[in-house]
């Protein structure tokens, strides 16, 4: 098997791009999850406010879960442009 | 040369089995280890029900020692099985299958102490509902279980299939990728489903009336949690069952690879994190038992969307095999 | 294992061009769609003070979902998109639970027909946005917090529709894949049925709840 320059390339692309989204997804996802949780508290205590915790929530949700979509942007050129 | 193949199973069974039973046994003694110092703490509030405690401390560290238990199965199965040695794949095989059990028995074993630790603490404040939460706590640890399952099957698979037809190039890799996929994606969701097995012991504990409907949302909880178990194990399945051209290269190897380790690693967070929304949900219905409907529906968003990433890793995951 | 990944196609030549239709999910989104009209015919066929079995049926699957809605959007708009959020679950429940039954399919199997649901949501969200704050405050929101983060806003909202969708397809495809492969290496002795009551019913009923719900959320955080 002779390795050569550009496919020694391709493969570090190919392992890079799953490694960008595997490690990128780690933060998003407990984080999202710690948002969830406080809403569920806040809506427990306050029930009457629900819609807006829910949307308070979701806000927060999308802006922590930048990151995660920051790896997937990452992942996405490693596949198709690299 | 045939020779030479045997060596090198042998050498990624051995290896393989030690991995195995050596990550398997983190999770399940950190859940024991934790086990014992929430019984301990809760004899030293109520040490005229140390008796009961004791009991129920034993119980759980029983169940969250299953999964290491998977683990030593396996290792026993690599360390002293005769593992027909015809390719090379079956190096990747073997090897995979020890690190596959290896990782999904870390989870289940972490997640599995929760419940059992907030069952011992409940069993203290309120004595009187005590066979209701050893019944919660059995059913939530057992579901806990369920992730280091699904890294079981998939070592099996590894280690009983014939791969022999199998190019070594790139099918190592998707092996391989296999066995991390199921493996690490199982951590996450362990943890998670243990998290909220946790928070409904601790939910019974404070308010017993509201027995059915936490133990229902937690098993709902615990259902939605495991999703990215089940993307890893469906990727899993889908790199050891579909056949790929042999290649000259080594970059489908590494595709297939990277695929593995995207959606097993991109699991661990979703995991941990959908398990840490459903316990905010769980622990709240047990207080405010009213809002049942509420709080469902903002518990099933808010992991809905902590799911997000787990899914673009298996988009990724799925590109990596299908379309590169 | 050969059923793995295999889609029955029709390939129409049209100039050069070519139109695929994958028959599997065209088939049976219209046996669910055929069915949801005969549920919805015989529950309101005939209507009384004292309903009947379908009567008590509809109902409650009407005044649930209204509910829900009205505690999301607000009443006024409720009334507007109530009908579209009931007509989802609904299409989305038995397009999940269709695939227990031996040799049909889940339609949302086939990852087009979650993509166009979650499209037709984005869109429909969008409008919402744009009906009620004016052009220029939602297309000022893109600019927020600095004018450079335009396009990773524009991206953030793309992903929303990747991860609708592909989280209802990969659910009920991840679902079919573990019983076609467990009922292979069991040669379908014992466990399969409890793999389709988990996949099929409880996991298809969870998701396309959850899939309509994000859909009324995402039309409830544009419209606020």
């Amino acid at each position: 098997m002779a390795i050569e320059g550009a496919d020694l390339i391709k493969a570090a692309a190919f392992l890079g791009a799953g490694l960008s989204m595997g490690l990128g997804a780690i933060g998003p996802g407990v984080g999202e999850g710690m948002a969830a949780a406080k809403a569920c508290e806040a809506i427990g205590r306050n029930p009457k406010e629900a819609g807006l915790l829910t949307r308070t929530m979701l806000v927060g949700q999308a802006v922590s879960e930048s990151t995660g979509i920051y790896s997937l942007v990452v992942a996405l050129l490693l596949l198709f442009v690299v | 040369m045939e020779q030479d193949i045997q060596t090198w199973v042998n050498l990624a069974a051995y290896l393989g089995g030690g991995l195995s039973i050596g990550f398997g046994a983190i999770g399940a003694a950190i859940g024991e280890g934790y086990t014992a110092s929430q019984a301990n703490s809760a004899i030293s509030r109520n040490p005229a029900l140390a008796g009961d405690v004791f009991k129920s401390m034993l119980v759980g560290q029983a169940i969250a020692e299953s999964a290491s238990v998977f683990a030593l199965v396996v290792a026993m199965i690599l360390l002293f099985s005769n593992i027909p040695a015809d390719s090379f794949v079956t190096v990747a095989a073997v090897f995979a299958a020890g690190l596959s059990m290896g990782f999904g028995a870390i989870g289940s074993g972490v997640g599995a102490g929760f419940p059992a630790g907030a069952a011992c603490v409940g069993m203290v404040r309120q004595p009187s509902v005590s066979g209701k939460l050893t019944t919660n706590m059995l059913i939530g640890s057992a579901v806990c279980q369920t992730p280091s399952i699904f890294a079981l099957v998939v070592s099996f698979i590894l280690i009983f299939s014939d791969f022999g037809s199998y190019p070594l190039w790139p099918t190592w890799g998707a092996i391989l990728g296999a066995g991390l996929a199921a493996g690490l994606s199982a951590i996450g969701s362990g943890i998670g489903g243990g998290i909220v097995a946790g928070a409904s012991s601790e939910g019974i504990a404070r308010q017993p009336a509201a027995v059915t409907p936490v133990t229902n949302i937690m098993l709902l909880g615990q259902a939605i949690a495991q999703t990215p178990a089940i993307l890893g194990l469906l990727v899993a399945f889908i790199l050891i069952f579909k056949e790929f051209g042999a290649s000259d290269t080594i970059a489908p190897a590494m595709a297939l690879l990277g695929s593995g380790l995207c959606m097993g690693i991109g699991g661990i967070g979703p995991g941990i994190g959908e398990g840490i929304a459903s316990s905010g949900g769980v622990k709240w219905i047990a207080r405010n038992e009213k809002d049942i409907g509420t709080l469902t529906r903002t518990m099933l968003v808010g992991m809905a969307v902590a799911e997000s990433t787990a899914i673009y890793a298996m988009v990724i995951s799925l590109v990596l095999i299908f379309v590169v | 294992m050969e059923e793995l990944g295999k889609v029955y196609q029709l390939i129409i030549p049209l100039s050069g061009h070519k139109m695929v239709f994958n028959l599997d999910a065209i088939v049976y989104s219209w046996i669910v769609m055929l069915l949801i009209l005969v549920f919805g015919v015989m529950a309101t066929r005939k209507r009384g003070v004292i309903p009947n079995y379908m009567q008590v049926l509809g109902e409650l699957f009407v005044s649930k979902l209204y509910a829900l809605t009205e505690d999301a959007l607000g009443e006024d708009m409720a009334k507007t998109y109530a009908p579209l959020v009931c007509a989802l679950f609904m299409f989305l429940v038995l397009c999940n639970w269709i695939g227990i039954i031996p040799h049909l399919e889940e339609p949302t199997k086939d990852l087009n027909t979650p993509l166009s649901l979650g499209v037709m949501g984005f869109f429909i969200a969008h409008y919402v946005g744009i009906k009620t704050k004016g052009f220029k405050a939602y297309a000022k929101e893109y600019f927020e917090p600095f004018f450079i983060m335009a396009p990773l806003n524009i991206i953030g909202e793309l992903a929303k529709i990747v991860s609708i969708s592909f989280r209802l397809f990969g659910n009920i495809m991840g679902g079919a894949i573990i019983i076609l492969v467990v009922s292979y290496l069991t040669y379908s002795i014992l466990l399969p049925p409890f793999l389709n009551a988990f996949f099929g019913i409880f996991v298809g009923a969870i998701q396309a709840f959850v899939f309509t719900m994000l859909t009324v959320v995402y039309i409830s955080v544009q419209a606020k």
